[in-house]
């Protein structure tokens, strides 16, 4: 078939432009018809309109481009003498093909390697060829011999290696179900091969079951020592050199040593470690940081944190994993309880060593690891000695040495307080949030936490946190001893105190502390004293005084390392202070500046970055920096659920906050699943009942914004009556005019006039005067006019908020109302017939909103800012900027409210997307 | 800018061709600025779609010169076209990346690897495009439109004051025209 002429396509043209018009049983006797008077051209035209059934059928073009069909990519391609048949690989590594030598020399099948260009650097192919043929050394049975190295057309560096079929070696050994002895054998014959590569200065660095094939003769290939790094040796410094820059990054997360994580330098003990993970997966069928699918962030912090289960643990069956145990036992040929008795001990000692965090702690050598296993399967005494408990809880308390004390300090308050006081249903969330935390303090010391877990959850033994504080409190004043802990101690429990907002005792507790931190001379103690203080005296009316605290606190602390945690701990209660007092860029500066401290520490404390994170987020978020905010909550989110706190008071405290920053940005949509997301977590499976009045609020405003009415009415009361029973000021103003807004879209407007009236005062006794709430207040109140038909009072009350706004701003004020306030006037001035004033507005609303708006998603405020204009436009007679704007308009709306709100639907329908077929 | 672009436009419609190269390159600049870091976002949860930035594109110019604009109809025309050439740009760009980027050991964006558009097969699609431009420019321009920026057939029904049916004949027309040439390009 080949293709039409021009000339050819132009006679057919109107013919296709008639048989296009007609129906299938229409189109065929138009067809025979026109066969009778011109055979050749029906012909041509049955050719093309069968042709277009066919693409009808495969949905040519409906797609729009990223949906076009992949290509067969590079098959089919050559370099010099392969060409290639297929992909068998993707992965960290690179792509990996199937390739034929093509020059009809000799058959063979290789698999030829991609690596990155980045790679090549200076002295380009030259330099790669050279160090391929270093490689090229590594001639050993167990190792996939490299067959050759070069460098593509397109400038792609490639390997062309040694093709293997076989199993991984995991899938190998448990298809065959080889049982312990026959598995350590043929890791032996792993260890061989990766010995040889350790002689001749090459690590592999990725030793994972799929680079470790067994083909079906039983014979051990390794594959991928192309990334391997050349290590330096004595004499030959300058001629080996590092292969890869991007070695480094070049591994597999489940089989990196703690080293790689951290970034240290990659030795043969790094092989030792992926070797011993290859072992511990050999031998129980799990991995040693446990089972399941991992995040990333729980791999790495087991892998460079916490020390592996032993092997023989790992394969005892319990309850709850019985199934698998028995099925790993089975694959072994033997019985879970066979197996934990045969791995008991020397195996379980082996493991240990290959697999300590210390690359220093591990066995010296691949040599010396095989010895071992050797001696194991001989039944000699092996050299690793196992770890005494002794000296793993030694390690540990210097660890942890703040840690123990507090976590026995709660244990022995737990115990205390567990006698007889009742538990009040609302208590217990804010209970397992305690143990939560608690549990963070002391991490490792698992059955503790285990106790205070299944202690303090909903269904524990009743007791309650103030309870539980209070008791702390006396045991620490009777405690005799040094008062730098005792200081220690009282911050904690008055940072609790804190936490429950229960202000005056937090302040009281933490006054005690700074009073007896004078008398010291450390500054650790003295600065945490002051900076706790510093926030506790913030909630209260002294705000001065938090400050001069903060600031005293970080004037204690020299920039020295063993100082960090105080740094971090004084700087994160700066930011907040800071954000109470309005003073937003200082609280983002502080809140950065601990991220960053806790970054270039070598400490590393996932709660403690995550801490900071929550910090930098809410101080974006006060700033009215929500672009910046955005995805740092998200982050922090990420981090949370990693750490498995995903359901925990603070997390709920996240998701609002987040939530409030996606609705204040015009993601209302995104907002309403956070902030329901908060709910759930605060009501614990109960009823709304113990959800706080301003999470209620929150919801509420976001129902609101996506005309969800009815039960927006229904948040918004409960909201209202639950801040005036515990008295609370701010939400029962925001409720109010909560519910005067939602009764004002309802056309209650008796009702909602009402309401307004009552917030005036509200606002008067609660913000100070030139507060941007009275802005706010009077353009609610101009659109209740607008709605009522007032449209003089609503222009008067629009310009009203405008200028109150204006002189905010100019005070130093925050100005993100304005967008608002503009397109509001904007609207009152179109129904006034001023459609040059409304586009005026409308126009500066919408660039003052592109300015803030993060490019390329949409915005429900940058939506009703083009409806808005769109018009005004219209009322202009400028019909195609118009309609440009409702488009613009439609999708904005349709993805921030939903296809369903009635302002989406009316901008769709001016966008003429809506319409029927003319 | 503004005033170029529509002067630039005149003269392009009466057959200056180094008037219609540099009205491309006005527009490829001006969309680029736009696309660019559209385009380039993956993983936002939602993005705008290239619809919506030619109509932002538009008012946003439109808006800046007054009433000597032109007319709609004829700015789409223009700037659907410049879209492909970007979207085809981008293919490519991310084709560099993707062979770049082999050695990154991070699991991201599988995704968008897998969505990732085989550019060849963009850019023969553009060129059989260009052909069918000289043929009927109607045609490439609705095809341009539709499929490389998301138009509907009611919306490209209003831009051109026809009926959404001859949009739909002229879209099925094109299509068999493409199909062909693609289709023959592939068999040899």
């Amino acid at each position: 078939m080949s293709t039409l002429t021009p000339e050819q396509w132009q006679s057919l043209s109107p013919y296709l432009d008639q048989a296009l018009a007609l129906t299938g049983d229409e189109r065929a006797t138009w067809l025979a018809s026109l066969g009778e008077q011109n055979p050749a051209l029906a012909a041509q035209l049955g050719v093309l309109l069968e042709e277009h059934r066919v693409l009808a059928q495969e949905g040519f073009l409906e797609k729009g481009p990223a949906a076009l069909p992949n290509a067969p990519g590079l098959a089919g391609q050559t370099l010099g003498p392969y060409t290639l048949i297929s992909q068998i690989g993707q992965g960290g590594m690179g792509s990996a093909w199937l390739a034929e030598r093509s020059d009809g020399r000799f058959e063979r099948r290789v698999a030829v390697k991609f690596l990155n260009i980045a790679l090549m650097g200076k002295g380009g192919e030259e330099r790669f060829k050279r160090e391929g043929s270093i490689l090229g050394r590594l001639a050993h049975e167990h190792i996939a011999e490299l067959v050759d190295a070069g460098v593509s057309a397109a400038g792609q560096p490639y390997l062309v290696l040694e093709y293997v079929e076989g199993d991984h070696i995991d899938r190998y050994c448990d298809e065959r179900m080889l049982d312990v002895e026959a598995r350590v054998r043929l890791f032996l014959d792993v260890l061989v091969a990766v010995a040889h590569a350790h002689a001749n200065l090459i690590v592999h660095r990725d030793l994972k079951p799929s680079n470790v094939l067994v083909r079906n003769d039983g014979k051990v290939k390794l594959l991928d020592f192309g990334i391997a790094k050349l290590l330096e040796g004595e004499g030959h410094a300058g001629e080996a050199t590092v292969l890869t820059v991007e070695g480094g990054r070049a591994m597999t997360p489940e089989y990196a040593a703690p080293e790689q994580l951290r970034g240290e330098p990659v030795t043969t003990a790094t092989d030792v470690y992926a070797l011993g993970v290859l072992l511990y997966v050999l031998l129980t069928g799990q991995h040693p940081a446990g089972s399941g699918t991992h995040t990333p962030a729980d791999l790495v912090k087991a892998i460079v944190d916490t020390e592996s289960p032993r092997p023989s643990d790992t394969v005892a069956p319990t309850q709850a994993n019985a199934e698998i145990a028995t099925t790993n036992a089975t694959r072994r040929a033997t019985t879970p309880e066979k197996l934990r008795r045969l791995l008991l001990g020397d195996l379980d000692t082996i493991v240990a060593k290959a697999l300590k965090k210390n690359p220093r702690e591990r066995y010296a050598s691949v040599t010396a690891l095989a010895d071992d296993l050797g001696r194991y399967l001989r039944n000699e005494p092996i050299s690793a000695r196992p770890d005494t408990f002794a000296y793993r809880a030694a390690k540990f308390v210097r660890r942890n040495r703040t840690a123990v004390a507090l976590a026995t300090l709660a244990f022995a308050a737990t115990i205390a307080g567990a006698a007889g006081t009742t538990v009040q249903a609302r208590r217990a969330r804010e209970e397992r949030d305690f143990a939560f935390r608690q549990l963070s303090r002391a991490e490792a010391i698992n059955d503790l936490n285990t106790f205070l877990l299944s202690d303090a959850a909903p269904s524990g033994k009743p007791f309650t946190v103030n309870e539980l504080l209070g008791r702390a409190e006396q045991i620490v004043n009777l405690q005799r001893g040094d008062n730098a802990s005792r200081v220690e101690l009282l911050i904690s429990i008055g940072r609790q105190y804190h936490s429950q907002d229960e202000d005056a005792k937090a302040r009281r507790v933490l006054e005690e502390a700074y009073q007896l931190s004078r008398g010291l001379s450390e500054p650790s103690p003295r600065a945490q004293a002051s900076c706790a203080l510093g926030s506790a005296v913030a909630r209260g009316t002294d705000r001065q005084r938090a400050e001069v605290l903060i600031q005293e606190g970080l004037r204690e602390l020299p920039n020295q390392p063993q100082l960090t945690l105080d740094r971090v701990f004084c700087l994160l209660r700066g930011s907040e202070v800071a954000r109470g007092q309005g003073a937003s860029q200082k609280a983002i500066e502080r809140a950065q500046a601990a991220k960053d401290l806790l970054k270039s520490s070598p400490l590393q404390s996932e709660i403690l970055d995550l801490r900071a994170l929550m910090d930098v987020a809410e101080s974006y978020r006060v700033a009215g920096q929500y672009r910046d905010a955005i995805p740092v909550f998200e982050q922090a989110s990420i981090v949370m659920d990693s750490l498995g706190r995903g359901n925990t008071e603070t997390a709920g405290t996240l998701l609002n906050n987040w939530a409030l920053a996606l609705q204040l940005f015009g993601r209302p949509l995104e907002a309403e699943k956070l902030f329901r997301r908060a709910i759930d977590i605060s009501s614990a499976g109960q009823s709304e009942e113990a959800v706080s009045p301003m999470l209620l609020n929150n919801y509420a405003r976001t129902l609101r914004d996506l005309a969800r009415l009815d039960e927006a009415a229904i948040y918004a009361e409960r909201a209202y009556a639950k801040a005036k029973q515990s008295d609370a000021r701010i939400v029962l103003q925001q409720s109010t005019a909560m519910r005067a807004r939602i009764y004002r879209d309802q056309h209650d407007f008796a009702r909602a006039s009402a309401m307004f009236a009552e917030v005036e005062p509200m606002l008067r006794r609660n913000l100070p005067p030139g507060h941007a709430g009275f802005a706010l207040l009077a353009s609610e109140e101009s659109l209740l006019e607008l709605e009522r038909g007032n449209l003089k009072a609503a222009l008067q009350l629009a310009n009203e908020g405008l200028t109150k706004l204006e002189a905010t701003v100019k005070s130093g004020g925050p100005s993100e109302a304005m967008p608002t306030l503009l397109m509001r006037r904007s609207d009152i001035e179109l129904r006034l017939s001023h459609p040059n004033e409304a586009a005026a507005d409308a126009s500066r609303a919408q660039s003052l909103l592109q300015t803030v708006a993060q490019p390329g998603t949409f915005s429900g405020n940058l939506g009703h800012a083009y409806l808005s204009w769109g018009r005004a436009l219209q009322a202009l007679g400028k019909r195609e900027e118009a309609h440009a704007a409702f488009r613009s308009a439609a999708e904005h709306l349709q993805n921030a409210v939903g296809p369903d709100h009635p302002d989406t639907r009316a901008a769709r329908q001016l966008a003429q997307l809506d319409t029927q077929p003319r | 800018m503004e005033t170029t672009i529509s002067a630039l436009m005149g003269a392009a419609e009466g057959g200056d061709g180094a008037a219609a190269e540099e009205l491309f390159g006005a527009l490829y600049s001006e969309l680029h600025r736009m696309a660019k870091r559209e385009l380039a976002r993956r993983g936002t949860p939602v993005s705008l779609s290239a619809t919506t930035l030619l109509h932002e594109a538009y008012l946003d110019m439109a808006a800046r010169s007054g009433p000597s604009f032109p007319d709609r109809a004829r700015f789409m025309g223009y700037a659907a076209r410049v879209m492909r050439g970007l979207i085809i740009d981008h293919a490519r760009e991310r084709h560099a990346q993707k062979r770049g980027g082999l050695f990154e050991i991070t699991s991201l964006d599988t995704e968008s690897m897998e969505a990732a558009v085989d550019h060849r097969e963009l850019v023969q699609m553009s060129e059989a495009l260009d052909e069918l431009g000289e043929v009927e420019p109607a045609l490439a321009e609705l095809v341009d439109l539709k499929f490389f920026c998301g138009f509907t057939f009611a919306e490209i029904a209003v831009l051109r004051d026809v009926s959404e049916r001859t949009v739909q004949r002229n879209w099925e027309k094109a299509r068999i025209y493409l199909h062909r040439k693609i289709r023959a390009d592939l068999s040899l």
